[in-house]
């Protein structure tokens, strides 16, 4: 707060200027978040046990995985760019096309129980983790009794709402000369504020930018496979002809919906590289090339995008802002436990212990 | 040697060669009224067998592809040189955990009532579905098989001729693999040939067996008709599985099935044994009843039991010879099980009749699989 007062006298800000603070740390108690960091490293939560929630959200970057595209579940290719975890807590809806928008714990069932990415039967994932001794202990001091499914989704739920940026030049107030002049083109000349509003730099609404599809995911079995069965479970219509990724259509099936996607948050970019839905942009540099061109190409493309005709300047300017925006490191102890024994423990003497 | 397309033939050789015998009335008359041959295996009018489902349903049974993670086939837990079944007390499970009961042997499935040790699936066709989507057997849901079967350009075509489908519908695989599962039945045992009037396909050893099966030892009060049970259900008191005493995975497996089949709080709490048939009725009566398994296919077909506790048909019948055993459900054991006093001799001579109950083992060459291919341009 402090220091966007202080900014604020520094630069001209235009018409629709806001009042801008560090991301709110939400608080959760602290054993509910030490049982779902745990839970969210730990490869007992997906059928095979091949996979972690941290396996496609790596904390060194920014709970990314650094790939265009991401995997998915065994022998299984995913047609979307991983969403950083960035203060995740504070989002809308999720997913890149916006489709839970209750809140994490939906988020959580989801990611575990669907086939292409965790594939696990949370009954037995429950049953696991009563064979650890440490969830048994872990759970018990989280208020959430015996570890069950419940509990994991809540767990994982508080600790997720705990990853919050911290650090960022432009919240510190040590921006260069040059990524201050890039906040003013920011929310000016070049218009993101238009979308990119709010402490987040996301107005949590989907848009058609305009991003061209990902050619990928269409010609390698093993994604597109991945789409079909998600187009299919959402209910649309023709999915075996689509050759394009309908984005939030999902969500209410009207036309004007086709190919919107939620505006990303900007915190953290320089560790989520590359960008958009579907990974089809892999530097901040050709992100501002993009919109300066206007976008791409598509029938119902936000009416806001139009050519910015920035010069080099300014366009290293707004790189410069934008990567003011990423601060410290999400590979701390606070958001990664390290590792750990995955083993189960025999319950011994069986037939006298309760089950 | 079995060969996939030639059931209906055989059948029809059988078929005469019963009838062509049947004059020698005077020699089926010594045979026991309570067994019988085994005929044609059903085909039910709401699948028809066909040559090319079954060609199909035999591709699908192999592919792991109807699975969660792509390795989990129907085979990898009814392997062809293992007796069609899985030669381990437990079925292998999904990676990452243990089933929790013993796999049965694939050959003359097609001739139960109902599937599974308890009887839960009450067609081939819904086995292989539940089959496939278990937690600890396939893992797959069918949205994400389906998908699956359609980026193989040769499963297109073939459910498109066999089923007319446009793209592969996965409930049709389900069909596919029950028709091909119709062909794998044995029908020309030394027992069967021998019922069918051929006096010599016994030998002395075996006939001396199979007086004690229907006298003495009582066996075909339950394992009775064509396919050796008369598919009930009873409880003989078969020890409870000792890999739940000192295997982290099958205890882990051990609460999810009690957990995810439905009991109250106080038995999920308190039992350590399979409570079986009880899942399905709910009733007291029922708790550790498994559905007489037939005893074709037998020989190759080791460990027995719902659970495997017992290694050898040796120790099967020492098994019954005591009376059957205990268990934690023994209050619903069935009285038809008594301490038989059979001699060495006995014993000896049962397993060998209980030997003429298989004939050669079936062996099958794993099919060459089509490839996962892109998608065609779209039509439209």
């Amino acid at each position: 707060m402090v220091s966007a007062l202080a900014f604020s006298t520094m630069v001209a800000l235009p018409s629709q200027a806001q009042e801008y603070s560090p991301i709110k740390q939400i608080e959760v108690k602290q054993e509910l978040v030490d049982l779902g960091k745990r839970l969210f490293y730990d490869t007992r939560l997906s059928g095979d046990t091949g996979l972690a929630c941290a396996s496609c959200h790596q904390p060194d970057k920014a709970f990314t995985d650094g790939q265009a595209l991401s995997d998915a579940y065994a022998d299984t290719l995913h047609f979307r760019n991983v969403p950083t975890l960035a203060n995740v807590g504070h989002r809308a809806a999720w997913f890149h096309d916006g489709r839970i928008g209750t809140n994490l714990n939906d988020v959580t069932r989801e990611s575990i129980t669907e086939t292409y990415f965790m594939n696990m039967d949370m009954r037995i994932m429950q049953e696991r983790l009563k064979q650890d001794p440490i969830y048994v202990d872990m759970f018990a001091k989280a208020g959430k009794g015996e570890p069950s499914n419940g509990g994991v989704r809540s767990a994982i739920e508080g600790f997720l709402k705990t990853v919050t940026s911290s650090g960022a030049p432009f919240d510190t107030g040590d921006m260069s000369d040059s990524a201050k002049a890039g906040f003013e083109l920011f929310t000016g000349k070049a218009g993101c504020v238009a979308c990119h509003s709010g402490d987040r730099f996301t107005d949590d609404q989907p848009h058609n930018i305009g991003v061209p599809e990902n050619p990928d995911i269409w010609s390698d079995p093993d994604r597109h496979v991945t789409y079909v069965t998600y187009a299919k479970f959402q209910g649309v219509e023709n999915y075996m002809n689509l050759r394009q990724d309908l984005g939030a259509y999902i969500r209410d099936h009207k036309e004007e919906s086709k190919g919107k996607f939620m505006t990303p948050t900007l915190r953290e970019l320089t560790y989520t590289a590359p960008y958009m839905h579907n990974g089809m942009i892999a530097s901040l540099e050709e992100v501002i090339d993009f919109y300066n061109g206007g976008g791409g190409d598509a029938a119902n493309k936000d009416q806001l995008l139009k050519p910015l005709d920035l010069s080099d300047e300014e366009k290293a300017n707004l790189v410069a802002f934008l990567e003011s925006l990423s601060g410290d490191s999400f590979d701390v102890p606070a958001y990664n436990p390290g590792e750990f024994d995955t083993e189960y423990t025999v319950i011994t003497d069986w037939l006298n212990k309760k089950n | 040697m079995f060969k996939i397309q030639k059931f209906s033939t055989l059948t029809a050789v059988a078929l005469v060669a019963t009838s062509l015998l049947a004059p020698m009335g005077a020699m089926a008359g010594d045979r026991p009224s309570e067994l019988a041959p085994l005929g044609d295996p059903p085909n039910p009018a709401s699948n028809p067998t066909t040559p090319e489902k079954v060609e199909l349903g035999k591709m699908l049974f192999f592919d792991g592809r109807l699975s969660g993670n792509g390795t989990m086939g129907c085979v990898v837990c009814h392997l062809p040189d293992a007796g069609w079944d899985f030669p381990d007390k437990i079925s292998m499970g999904y990676p990452g955990t243990v089933h929790w009961r013993n796999s049965q042997t694939i050959i003359n499935s097609a001739y139960y009532d109902k599937l599974f040790w308890a009887g839960s699936s009450s067609s081939l066709e819904k086995q292989a579905r539940s089959a496939a989507r278990g937690g600890v057997a396939g893992n797959g849901e069918d949205d994400g098989l389906e998908a699956r079967l359609a980026f193989v350009p040769e499963y297109v075509k073939r459910f498109n001729e066999v089923f007319g489908d446009t793209w592969p519908n996965v409930r049709n695989a389900y069909k596919a693999i029950a028709a091909f599962e119709r062909t794998l039945v044995q029908t020309d045992t030394p027992f069967d040939n021998y019922m069918r009037g051929d006096d010599k396909a016994l030998t002395k050893q075996q006939l001396a067996g199979l007086e004690l099966f229907t006298g003495k030892a009582n066996c075909s009060s339950c394992h009775n008709g064509a396919l050796l049970t008369d598919q009930k259900y009873y409880n003989l008191g078969v020890p409870t599985y000792d890999g739940w005493q000192d295997d982290a995975l099958a205890q882990i497996t051990y609460r999810f099935e009690i957990y995810a089949k439905g009991v109250t709080e106080d038995k999920y709490r308190t039992y350590k044994e399979d409570p079986g048939l009880y899942f399905r009725t709910k009733e007291t009566a029922d708790l550790g009843k498994f559905r007489v398994p037939s005893l074709r296919y037998t020989k190759y077909t080791a460990p027995y039991m719902h659970n495997g506790m017992l290694e050898t048909l040796e120790d099967v019948i020492d098994f019954y010879d005591a009376g059957g055993g205990t268990n934690d459900f023994s209050a619903t054991k069935t009285d038809m099980i008594q301490p038989l006093g059979l001699s060495k001799k006995e014993k000896a001579n049962l397993l060998a009749f209980l030997e003429s109950l298989s004939g050669d083992r079936i062996e099958m060459d794993y099919p060459d699989l089509p490839p996962t291919e892109p998608l065609p341009a779209p039509t439209n």
